[in-house]
């Protein structure tokens, strides 16, 4: 019966090349750095790794194994492991399906940039000049060129998201084009990803390490670098900081999506997932850790160069305004003179300072971004200022491109592979099965080109995925160590690995992890509450600056039904299997005695 | 006589330096930054220089105000600083003591910008006339912006790549319903089989782990 059996992976390389792919992805470039330059550098390291080995490899070994044991995607793993908690697979899909809808908005972005940086000038490197040809345009002149080519050109942001425009055709074309590449590669399911992911998966480790040799070779990148290395141990006094690590860890490794259960799901039935387990999970961090290295080396530059353009601004306005001999104030000597000159003339002076700037090589580092500010703003305006910078900036976009596309073939797959165990949906081909989800989440997802559509996507991005997750690896946790059985599991690993797990791994799963995860639960319930109404940051054209803004009252209703639709299945399940249980309950009864007798 | 002459030209400078004051209103300030333009070749700034600015801009003023010949001497310059900044006012050749107004003086710069940049080997930001904004080059817009050029390839590529992997998946299907009627004679044994054990195996997959110990009320 070889139609029935279920695809598999190639070969074992092909399964750890594709987690590594899904796990090492966009946060691991943008919000692991920000985290360590917050939480005191290198200090930071200790509770990220301390929760690597408490909850991160733990967590990921119980979802492996599950879908390597039930050979099913979410929904039907879960279902047969306890039938009232089979709403955890739904769950799962539904917070994949939101993840889906706004994750590929990041790939548009990153074709945008791609594209554009096929010209002789970058264009986010010079403000556009203004129609009159007199200047630049003038919320160019308030901001920067970057965050002028990022709001206005790249996203062509409104001032808040009740304001709607229309659907910005640029944007909407690269986000055709991701999801066109997306379908490419999981067109025929395992098959075809399966291939893709020795180039996703290996490709970014080529770009970074030219990134990295690039970056430590930067002018002012050793500043940025020692900064980052500079631990702060006060830090780890603050609860934030271990509560910052631990949810790194959870969100970074990809957990809870039931993305790893549907990968693991076409295994062979004795792989030995423990030590792909942990391999991949080391993987991921390290991964993390070397990028934070090129982002600071980065960072190091960028603040530098700032730096000097601004010692170099002080200089021109001292000589223009006291009229001195061009080459009597130079760089080094700035300081120096506005003391001199202060002294000798203090009305001059006084009338300068309003214009003075305070060049602070300091608070240029500690600018922390994270996020798509990080990527598309900081990044590209380094760029600018590098030499040949447009082919550094079609490698670092080719780069976020693969990491972003390695981690959608994880997100699709986790819808695909357990909506493929109904049988309505065997029947259909998967190239057709396949292209309809792509079709589905590309529609929805072309809300997110319009000109609010960039206050959707944090909408999603902050509240989509997070809190579900947490509750759904916290049902899990507890129902495999708890409802399940721990002695069970570890009956069923024993069947496919052939040793027990040892200690450690009971341990964590019956004791440690789901306290951590309760005690992250609460704090997010707490975090909540106190915050108030939820804000967002808005970009004022005025003020070339981007103000924070109350969610209105739709966005907040909109908010509780993301929560509350993928929290929600796991009750609404459980009422429904229970429902159905006792309606049928009298039926199995009869039927089992009529065969019975007949047998 | 010689004492005429004497009184006369002191009388003229007496004058010149009545009019060009800085802050004068009809005239403008001009900033050079020869070191930051040039560098090491930068040249020294000193009165044959001068001399040089003067004839630029009385050719500025020719070609604005045709007609009307102006002279080096209509030019007049003041308040030199070391920054080499000065100020300038240009006087009407028809009558020294009267100046030529604002505008022209701004319109004439403008459209001899270029020359006169070029005389001292300078551009707009280093050789400043302060209140009279250079007008920028006009951005050039191509008639395809590139940037959907580059995505016309790549969009072309995938969906090649699609109708090719369609394809061959389209033509596989047809290769294995033409195998079909070779197997159907040794499908038939199996599927009699299977057709006695389906009231017993209706699902594909192991449900070993199911809850027949809870319910299974027996």
């Amino acid at each position: 019966m070889e139609k029935d059996a279920r695809p598999k992976w190639d070969s074992p390389v092909q399964f750890v090349l594709a987690c590594v792919s899904y796990a090492v992805g966009l946060g691991n470039v943008w919000r692991f750095p920000y985290l360590c330059q917050m939480h005191g550098g290198g200090g930071f390291l200790i509770p990220y790794l301390l929760m690597l080995f408490l909850e991160g490899v733990p967590l990921f070994y119980l979802e492996l194994a599950i879908g390597q044991k039930m050979r099913l995607g979410s929904i039907g793993a879960w279902t047969a492991i306890s039938p009232y908690l089979g709403g955890m697979g739904l769950a799962s899909v539904v917070t994949s399906l939101y993840l889906c809808l706004y994750y590929n908005i990041i790939n548009a972005w990153s074709f945008w940039y791609l594209f554009h940086s096929f010209q002789s000038v970058l264009p986010w490197a010079e403000c556009p000049i203004n129609a009159n040809r007199t200047g630049p345009i003038k919320e160019c002149e308030q901001a920067t060129p970057t965050q002028y080519f990022f709001y206005r050109e790249t996203l062509d942001i409104s001032s808040s998201i009740e304001e709607n425009g229309g659907i910005h055709t640029g944007q909407a074309l690269c986000l055709i084009l991701a999801w066109i590449i997306t379908y490419l590669f999981i067109v025929r399911g395992v098959k075809s990803t399966g291939k893709v992911v020795y180039f996703t998966a290996t490709f970014p480790y080529v770009v970074l390490f030219v990134y990295l040799i690039r970056g430590i070779t930067l002018h002012g990148a050793i500043n940025g670098v020692k900064y980052m290395f500079t631990p702060k141990m006060e830090q780890l006094a603050n609860p934030t900081t271990w509560i910052n690590a631990a949810t790194q860890i959870f969100f970074s490794l990809g957990l809870g999506f039931g993305s790893l259960i549907a990968f693991s799901s076409y295994n062979q039935y004795n792989n030995n997932f423990e030590r792909q387990a942990i391999v991949v999970s080391l993987i991921n961090s390290g991964t993390s850790i070397f990028a934070s290295i090129v982002t600071f080396a980065i960072y190091g530059f960028k603040a530098t160069v700032n730096y000097e353009n601004c010692l170099e601004r002080t200089r021109l306005l001292l000589l223009n305004a006291f009229n001195l001999a061009e080459d009597s104030i130079t760089v080094d000597t700035v300081y120096d003179w506005i003391e001199k000159l202060n002294a000798t003339y203090p009305e001059q002076f006084a009338e300068l300072n309003t214009r003075l700037e305070n060049c602070d090589l300091e608070s240029e580092l500690d600018t922390a971004v994270e996020g798509t500010g990080l990527a598309f703003i900081v990044y590209s305006e380094a760029i600018k200022n590098m030499p040949l910078s447009q082919l550094w900036s079609v490698l670092y976009f080719i780069m976020l491109l693969l990491l972003g596309m390695g981690s959608m073939l994880g997100n699709v797959t986790a819808i695909i592979t357990p909506l493929r165990d109904f049988k309505v949906i065997s029947r259909m081909s998967s190239e057709l099965f396949n292209g309809l989800v792509c079709l589905f989440c590309l529609l929805l997802g072309l809300g997110f080109t319009t000109t609010s559509g960039s206050y959707w996507f944090t909408m999603f991005n902050d509240y989509g995925a997070t809190f579900s997750l947490l509750f759904i690896v916290l049902i899990e946790v507890i129902t495999v160590s708890y409802i399940y059985g721990i002695k069970r599991f570890e009956k069923d690993i024993e069947d496919m690995l052939g040793h027990r797990p040892n200690w450690y791994w009971k341990i964590m799963w019956t004791f440690t992890s789901p306290l951590l995860l309760i005690a992250l639960f609460i704090f997010y319930i707490i975090n909540y509450i106190k915050g108030g109404t939820p804000t967002y940051q808005a970009w004022n054209k005025e003020l070339g600056k981007s103000v924070v803004t109350e969610y209105p009252v739709f966005g907040q209703v909109f908010i509780g039904l993301l929560l509350a639709s993928s929290v929600s299945c796991v009750p609404l399940t459980a009422l429904y299997v229970y429902c159905r249980k006792r309606k049928h309950g009298g039926h199995h009864k009869r039927q089992r005695t009529v065969s019975t007798i007949s047998a | 006589m010689f004492e005429k002459i004497f009184f006369l030209l002191c009388l003229s400078t007496a004058l010149a330096e009545q009019l060009c004051r800085p802050e004068a209103s009809d005239g403008y300030r001009v900033r050079l930054s020869i070191k930051t333009a040039l560098g090491d070749e930068a040249y020294v700034w000193n009165d044959n220089e001068m001399f040089l600015f003067r004839a630029t801009l009385a050719f500025a003023m020719r070609n604005q105000i045709s007609g009307q010949e102006f002279e080096v001497s209509n030019i007049i310059v003041c308040d030199e600083t070391p920054r080499v900044s000065f100020w300038f006012v240009v006087t009407s050749p028809q009558n020294t003591s009267q100046l030529v107004d604002k505008e022209s003086v701004e319109e004439a710069v403008r459209k001899s910008r270029n020359r006169i940049n070029s005389a001292f080997l300078l551009t707009d930001k280093t050789l400043e006339f302060i209140g009279i904004p250079p007008t920028l080059a006009a951005p050039v817009n191509p008639d395809t912006p590139p940037w959907l050029i580059v995505f016309g390839l790549v969009m072309g590529a995938v969906g090649a790549g699609i109708i090719v992997l369609l394809a061959s998946s389209v033509v596989q299907k047809k290769r294995k319903n033409d195998e079909k009627p070779d197997d159907e004679e040794i499908d038939e044994e199996t599927r009699v089989k299977t057709v006695e054990n389906s009231a017993a195996s209706e699902g594909i997959y192991n449900r070993s782990f199911s809850d027949d110990e809870r319910f299974t009320h027996m």
